[in-house]
């Protein structure tokens, strides 16, 4: 017979068990994951600040300790506020045109046809991603070349009777980095989204049909609402993506003609290792870690996150 | 048993006495000192014999030091660094040298050494120079120019060579022009009587009477070149009293006019930055442009051996000619610009009187010669001259014309930051996104900004 005190004794023991084997789990299955932020995220995030306190220029030394970066950022770079608008366009012209809505498009049309076929194309479209990087730019690179070479001079001049090839490199750069890039990028979201197709059961759409929807209706009241979370996740995802890469733009355009597509980061990029400004390379980049900061609780917080992170409420079998 | 004992003895007593004279025989070698030296070096293959010149050189130091009757040897050790460029070179030495693993002697662009003699990280050389006159003593006095900082020598001239404008004959002679006019070009350039604009002028009717399509390509990448626009316009970009930087606003814009009306004329391509080089070499050397600013050691590295130009001088001077870089107006001052590439000794070498002597074998006429003729730069003795096989390459003799009226780039700390604010302008101007006034603006301000001690006028 055991008295109540007993039973206390025993209850605090178990829970003191399971926090015990709470605490080992996290350990265990967060514990990589921790060490991996600390070490690629927290660590770099705090030598950039102290970095970004110093002069530490081309031969990698620091002679004093400076406000003297943030003043330059504040005060006297001229380039900044264009880098940032052209920074806006290049973003949200990507992931407007590309990364959401055309790889929608392709998640929907390519689920919508038979299933051979809509894998033909969607591996197609995954190519890009898969090619080097480098290969793939030097493949851009012949396409827009302004000689009549170029691919697009080609067709254009001998198709279309174009008199005289045309220089996209020098008269349409930022459509030609939105365009290099949405090409990747879509591949993403269409993969992601698919999924998210192939995952709605097919009795809802058996049932639209019954109640006589169309095409058009089936993907705007029943595809698009079960694709929120995706759409969220990779709006989000890509958002933070393009602001920190710019690789495809410095094979593509290095940045130019003149500022033309230098966007941040690679603004960053060419003050701290084209001119050696490393601490002032820091105070920028320092700049871009908080701004995509800012950008991930704010899309957390406009596409309620939150909310579509919980369990659901109702499964449907 | 007797005997294999008395055999094994006999053996034993062979293997002795042979292995004592051969470790006595070799015992010098074991006495020697190798003393490593570590060279960085650019992969080059406009250059390959400067730092196979050290190798050579060292074998001529050994020989002198046997002689001399020290212990020490010297080994070159050669580091290459896979840079695109000698300004992404030395911003990537200058790394190596802050995290103390730099190299004992190193090839480098000349107007870099100030920087590192501003780090602490180049040797001073001037008592080097003065001890070794067999070495240094002959070579050019206007060439050690390119090898001072404020406060002495840093480095010894390796090369030079000549930058000019390239023309086509053959395409100046289709757009009209005779050939007498044509063939006074250069002689016109030097005197001040050929200006920049009639350059443009006669590029411009290449392109409307015949098939080139360019009239003057110019690097597409940061580089020297295009500096000698600028020089004729009347930048020097250095304050001679201070030595700090100087930028004349006035002077800037007009530089940056000359290409802005290049580029609206349809001269200058709106591309020409975004140009790959060997994609801009070929439609020159191929036909498809009138003029192309660049330098004389291009005939040895491309011209030649890729497109085939004429090696033989009066076939080559029949369809081809380089000119000065005009004045900018006439009876003006034309321009040319050299460019020399410098060994330095790094300051905290344990051994640099080897280090000196070695880079002054390395010097030798014949040593120099044979980069001069193999690469087609100009050497850096008189002795040189007299070569035959210098004699023989007939673009140094011709191109030894323009070092009268030569200029270098500054050896500003900062001047590889400033050209490189420089060559955006340019690009800003050729693809229409900059105004020549509005580029000039821009240098000055990017400049202020991000330089220090700059002058503004």
């Amino acid at each position: 017979m055991t008295t109540i005190a007993d039973e206390l004794t025993i209850e605090r023991r178990g829970h003191a068990g399971s926090v015990a084997r709470r605490r080992t789990n996290f350990v265990i299955f967060l514990g990589p994951a921790i060490i991996l932020t600390v070490l690629f995220f927290v660590v770099p995030v705090v030598i950039d600040v102290a970095v970004s306190f110093t002069d530490l220029s081309r031969s990698l030394r620091i002679s004093e300790f400076t406000t003297e970066q943030y003043e330059k950022v504040f005060r006297t770079d001229r380039r900044l506020s264009q880098v940032i608008g052209l920074t806006f366009i290049y973003v949200f012209g990507t992931l407007a045109i590309f990364n959401v809505t055309f790889g929608l498009i392709l998640a929907v049309a390519t689920t919508a046809i038979r299933n051979a076929s809509g894998s033909f194309f969607r591996g197609v479209w995954l190519l890009p991603r898969m090619s080097p990087s480098v290969l793939y730019i030097l493949l851009w690179l012949w396409a827009v070349s302004p000689t009549e070479a170029g691919l697009i001079n080609q067709v254009l001049m001998q198709a279309f009777g174009l008199d005289a090839p045309l220089d996209l490199l020098t008269s349409a750069p930022i459509a030609l980095i939105i365009i290099s890039n949405g090409f990747i990028g879509a591949s993403m979201g269409m993969i992601i989204f698919t999924a998210a197709i192939r995952s709605i059961p097919e009795h809802l759409y058996h049932a639209a049909a019954v109640d006589g929807a169309g095409t058009f209706a089936k993907i705007r009241f029943i595809t698009l609402p079960a694709l929120r979370w995706p759409i969220s996740f990779v709006t989000i995802y890509q958002t933070l993506s393009l602001l920190v890469s710019f690789e495809y733009i410095l094979l593509l355009t290095k940045g130019g003609p003149f500022y033309d597509t230098t966007v941040y980061a690679l603004y960053v990029y060419r003050r701290a290792f084209e001119s050696g400004q490393y601490g002032y390379g820091a105070a920028l980049a320092l700049f871009l870690i908080v701004i995509g900061v800012v950008v991930a609780l704010l899309g957390w917080r406009f596409f309620d996150m939150e909310r579509l992170l919980q369990r659901p409420r109702i499964e449907v079998h | 048993m007797f005997h294999w004992k008395i055999g094994t003895a006999a053996l034993l007593s062979a293997a002795l006495i042979g292995g004592s004279a051969v470790f006595l025989a070799a015992t010098p070698l074991f006495a020697q000192e190798t003393v490593k030296l570590e060279l960085w070096s650019r992969q080059d293959p406009s250059g390959p014999l400067r730092p196979g010149n050290l190798i050579k050189a060292a074998e001529r130091l050994n020989k002198e030091l046997a002689a001399e009757g020290t212990s020490k040897r010297v080994e070159v050790v050669v580091r290459e660094s896979p840079a695109k460029g000698f300004d992404d070179d030395a911003l990537q030495l200058l790394k190596v040298f802050g995290i103390g693993e730099g190299p004992d002697i190193f090839i480098a662009a000349h107007e870099w050494i100030c920087a590192f003699q501003e780090d602490g990280f180049v040797l001073k050389l001037d008592d080097y120079i003065a001890k070794y006159p067999q070495h240094f003593g002959t070579i050019f006095p206007s060439l050690w120019s390119s090898a001072k900082c404020p406060d002495g020598t840093y480095a010894i001239p390796q090369d030079a060579e000549a930058r000019m404008f390239f023309y086509n004959k053959k395409l100046l002679r289709e757009a009209g022009y005779d050939a007498a006019f044509v063939d006074a070009m250069p002689e016109r350039a030097l005197s001040g009587d050929l200006t920049m604009d009639e350059v443009l002028e006669i590029a411009k009717q290449v392109v409307d009477k015949t098939k080139a399509q360019y009239g003057v390509l110019h690097r597409p990448n940061k580089g020297p070149d295009y500096i000698m626009v600028f020089q004729a316009y009347g930048s020097d970009f250095v304050d001679p009293e201070t030595g700090k930087l100087l930028l004349e606003r006035d002077k800037l814009a007009a530089a940056f006019g000359w290409f802005e009306r290049g580029a609206k004329e349809g001269v200058i391509p709106a591309n020409n930055t975004a140009m790959e080089f060997d994609a801009l070499r070929k439609e020159f050397y191929t036909g498809n442009a009138a003029f192309f600013m660049y330098g004389i050691w291009d005939l040895g590295s491309v011209g030649f051996p890729t497109y085939g130009l004429p090696q033989d001088e009066k076939a080559f001077f029949a369809d081809w000619g380089w000119i000065a870089g005009p004045a900018p107006k006439k009876g003006g001052s034309p321009v040319s610009l050299t460019h020399p590439i410098v060994y330095a000794i790094a300051a905290d070498t344990k051994e640099p009187e080897l280090a000196a002597r070695l880079v002054g074998h390395a010097s030798a006429a014949d040593l120099n010669t044979d980069h001069a003729v193999t690469t087609t730069h100009l050497g850096i003795k008189p002795e040189q001259l007299e070569d035959p096989r210098y004699i023989k390459a007939w673009p140094l003799a011709r191109a030894t014309e323009l070092l009268k009226i030569t200029k270098f780039l500054p050896n500003n700390s900062q001047f590889a930051e400033l050209n490189g604010i420089i060559y955006a302008g340019i690009q800003g101007i050729e693809s229409g996104r900059l105004s020549a006034q509005k580029a000039a603006d821009f240098v000055i301000e990017e400049a202020s900004s991000t330089l220090e001690d700059v002058i503004v006028k």
